[in-house]
């Protein structure tokens, strides 16, 4: 890649934020088409914050492994980066922070309203406070 | 700050919450009355009893807890120095209790609603109808259920809230309570049987400690803010319960709580109605509504522990780890949370308050005995990772005092509660041998002690431990692979042998490191290893699945190959490793190995060795001279012959051929091979054994020595007769336990 476009390319170094193994692939293979230079997978592990957690610490970071592990079939280069904490839009932020992310790259899982906001699904937060492009990335059906 | 740093955020607060939290609910919101009915001045003092034995545990569980911060709690504790038998009782019966306690404090739950709208009566007619309590019970507790389902962080928070809000409400009403109190209120005393029965009946109260030591990985500075959470808590409810049973008896006239108990109301709830008598109805709403939130946490907090147990079982591999699932929308383990919700409005429905306190208390008072027991175990075997921050004073006076008195206690457990506890206990024993014997490879620190010692233990001990030993599951074949070129030999062989021993292959690639590298640095520039690891697997694998057995596959990296192959075979729990050698195969031979190492170390499983001059099982030759390697040995040509129809051919060298040919018929006979060709030779062993491969496609042969093939693989000792036959050789080991004067003379 030639040295004018590295501070401007936007996938220069995408931060991938993913939550499972099957969500890693399905993310990383709708990422890929656009052949980012470089990626860091990111897995927040959601603490509760001064409160029991929903799953035990040890699950999750087994969790965080796994999704690593499929992001990398698909960019067998792709660092990894674990952040811990309650709110996991905060934790994308920071970790876009620390590792310089050019852009954000995630795949938002969908479903209805009830679902969303049962999940805490972090799209509108996403898109309205990011402080960096976020790239909303199609679905296999839709793109 | 470190994963492990940011990991850990439940403070001294939060962790005292979740024991206090799960246990005040039930004590003082539902069962006072009854207990007060039941033994009148001494329930105050059956709950302290409670509170003393629930205080040994609480110690016995701080000092582990420190140890070994894992979840899993107290199951966890018990599955590791008791092992996966005991493992199995505390697990289930710490689920199970769970479940029980949360159906309780849902029914307790159930009477506050109905009791604050005014509902009574059933629903339904005849037998199908059911009370409006449990009715509201059931909506109530699948309410919870979804809540831990979906997993809202914000009913955490809110539990430290109730919390504080209970001992404030619990305050007040103590100190007001005091105004009015009047001992010669005090009903009579009733003797002492009846106030132990009320022991084992309120003892639900004391279940929540245990819960913080399941969190214990989230706690920040565990070595100091557990022991105070766990401890602090039994301290806290067992001065505020003991003070509400004092104000609510000594507080009203004589017979006040009997007169409500017996009274028509159908769901009377004494502490309200006491609350009311002597504080007016503001203190009767605060109480009320301080039911509502103390039940609903309990039942909250008791939801998420349970499913802390289910992950750690599940890890063990005492129930299947499909059970920790994760939701992929939720972020939560939601089939384990199901299955303990629809378990709870099971209970909810079938029954009623006291079973399902005694159920609960009984379950827990076997948990608990058995925690102090581990706390015994560990500290007497005292492994070398065993540093608790905390330790128990008084040792071992106390953990001894903690399982004496918790066993005693389920005697005075209620009847059909506690053939129900001890029920599940049985059924947890069987569940271990029928089910979780064969997958679980957990050993306790208890049996690895028996049996390593198994010369100085008396043999019935070493019978009784060895015979309940988890077996990990089936036979095990270990494959592990360096070159491409034999990857195909060496699967077929393992996977042939495995097909008829019904077991699975485990092929491992392992990959040789400079020494100069370290192991970490090798591993971050994992890729193209685990490119190149990943295509010889995948081979392998598919070799292994033309015969229709089990594949797993593994990668290791280790900076001495063969090293790595006799720890693999260990933390595999291989039953038996087939492994190539020749050049080009692990290592270079020639590499020194320390004499005392051959001294003391044979195979940890049994080994194959192949010297690969291609796979063709068509014609073996077996030569013998009896004992347990070349045993190992027909055990091999049987399986061979199975598979392949392999032509065996037996052959034993001895200058007297009748002699040898006797010795070979009997050995024929003992090893099943009585179908095998046999050839006895006289003059120079081999001799003997080159000219008669010339005939065979495979020499088998039984290593003659124990530690052969180790000084073989490690290069220190060379065998002419590999290298001077023409087909190809498998060198069998067994694998054998022997103390080191034995091997020694």
């Amino acid at each position: 890649m030639s040295s004018e476009t590295e501070h401007t390319d936007v996938l220069s170094h995408v931060l991938l934020p993913v939550a499972n193994e099957a969500d890693a692939s399905a993310t990383a293979a709708a990422l890929e088409r656009y052949g980012p230079s470089h990626v860091t997978a990111l897995h927040v592990v959601e603490k509760g914050g001064g409160v029991p957690d929903k799953t035990p610490v040890e699950q999750s970071e087994a969790l965080a492994e796994e999704s690593y592990a499929a992001v990398r079939s698909v960019f067998p280069d792709a660092d990894e980066h674990t952040a811990y904490g309650r709110d996991v839009v905060a934790e994308i932020f920071d970790a876009a922070e620390a590792v310089d992310a050019s852009a954000i790259a995630y795949r938002s899982r969908g479903g209805n309203r009830l679902l969303q906001f049962l999940s805490g699904d972090v799209s509108l937060r996403l898109v309205t406070e990011a402080n960096r492009p976020v790239v909303a990335l199609p679905h296999e059906d839709g793109a | 700050m470190s994963d492990e740093d940011l990991a850990k955020d439940l403070g001294p607060l939060a962790a005292l919450t979740i024991g206090v939290g799960t246990m005040i609910g039930a004590g003082i919101f539902v069962l006072p009355g009854e207990a007060i009915l039941r033994s009148g001045s001494l329930a105050s003092v059956a709950f302290v009893l409670g509170g003393v034995i629930a205080m040994f545990t609480a110690l016995s569980a701080s000092e582990l807890g420190t140890a070994m911060p894992r979840s899993g709690g107290a199951y966890y504790y018990v599955n590791h120095a008791l092992g996966p038998m005991f493992g199995s009782v505390a697990g289930w019966a710490n689920w199970l209790g769970l479940a029980f306690a949360s159906a309780f404090y849902m029914v307790g739950f159930g009477r506050y609603i109905a009791r604050i709208f005014g509902l009574s009566g059933s629903v339904g007619a005849g037998p199908v109808s059911i009370t409006v309590v449990k009715l509201i019970a059931l909506v109530g507790g699948a309410f919870f259920v979804l809540i831990n389902y979906v997993g809202a962080k914000e009913t955490g928070r809110l539990q430290n809230v109730i919390v504080v809000l209970l001992i404030a409400i619990l305050t007040v009403f103590t100190l007001l309570g005091t105004l009015r109190a009047d001992p010669s209120n005090l009903p009579p005393a009733t003797d002492v049987v009846t106030t132990l029965e009320t022991t084992g009946l309120i003892f639900v109260s004391y279940l929540g400690f245990v819960q913080i030591t399941s969190v214990a990985e989230e706690i920040k500075d565990p070595g100091k803010n557990l022991p105070r959470a766990v401890i602090g808590s039994v301290v806290i409810v067992t001065v505020i319960y003991a003070l509400v049973l004092v104000i609510m008896s000594a507080a009203v006239p004589e017979g006040f709580i009997a007169d409500i108990i017996s009274s028509d109301a159908e769901n009377p709830i004494a502490v309200v109605e006491v609350g009311q008598y002597i504080q007016g109805a503001v203190m009767g709403g605060a109480l009320l509504f301080g039911g509502l939130l103390a039940t609903a946490s309990s039942a909250n907090a008791s939801i998420l522990a349970s499913s802390r147990i289910n992950f750690a079982m599940g890890r063990d591999r005492i129930v299947t780890p499909a059970l920790n699932e994760i939701h992929d929308r939720f972020g939560t383990p939601y089939r384990a949370i199901g299955i303990t919700g629809g378990l709870i409005l099971l209970f909810i429905v079938i029954g009623d308050l006291t079973l399902l306190s005694g159920a609960a208390s009984g379950l827990h008072l076997i948990i608990y005995g058995l925690l102090n027991l581990a706390l015994i175990v560990m500290r007497y075997v005292a492994p070398e990772e065993y540093t608790p921050d905390f330790v128990v004073p008084l040792y071992p006076l106390l953990p001894i005092l903690g399982t004496v008195l918790s066993f005693a206690l389920l005697v005075f457990v209620a009847g059909d509660a506690l053939l129900l506890s001890f029920g599940i206990a049985g059924a947890a024993v069987l569940w271990y041998f029928v089910y979780a014997r064969s997958r679980t490879e957990k050993q306790g620190i208890l049996s690895k002690h028996v049996l390593s010692r198994s010369r100085e233990m008396p043999d019935a001990a070493v019978n009784a431990v060895a015979s309940v030993q988890p077996d990990g599951g089936e036979y095990r074949v270990m494959v592990p692979l360096a070159n491409p070129a034999h990857e195909q030999e060496l699967i077929t062989l393992a996977s042939a042998i495995a097909k008829q021993r019904g077991g699975t292959v485990v092929a491992t690639h392992i990959v040789t490191v400079p020494d100069q590298t370290a192991l970490a640095a090798a591993a971050e520039r994992s890729d193209d290893i685990d490119q190149s690891s990943q295509h010889l697997l995948d081979n392998a694998r598919e070799d292994a699945e033309t015969f229709g057995v089990d594949v797993e596959t593994h990668t290791i990296l280790s900076h001495k190959s063969y090293e790595a192959i006799f720890d693999a075979a260990r933390t595999h729990t291989a039953d038996l490793v087939v492994m190539g050698w020749g050049p080009n195969s692990h290592g270079s031979p020639g590499r020194a190995e320390s004499a005392i190492d051959e001294l003391t170390e044979a195979v940890p499983c049994d080994f194959l060795i192949f010297r690969d001059r291609g796979f063709d099982p068509s014609r073996i030759l077996l030569p013998t001279a009896g004992g347990p390697d070349s045993e190992l040995s027909a055990a091999v040509a049987k399986l061979l012959q199975a598979e392949f129809d392999a032509e065996v051919t037996l052959l034993n060298v001895d200058d007297d051929p009748e002699a040898g040919e006797a010795f070979l018929a009997a050995w024929a006979a003992d090893n099943g091979l009585e179908g095998a060709e046999r050839l006895v030779e006289s003059g120079d062993v081999e001799t003997a054994i080159r000219n008669a491969t010339e005939e065979s496609t495979l020499l088998l042969l039984g290593a003659t020595e124990e530690g052969l093939l180790r000084r073989l693989v490690s290069g220190t000792l060379v065998l002419d007769v590999i290298n001077d036959v023409e087909c190809s050789v498998l060198l069998a080991e067994k694998h054998r336990k022997r103390g080191l004067l034995e091997r020694l003379f």
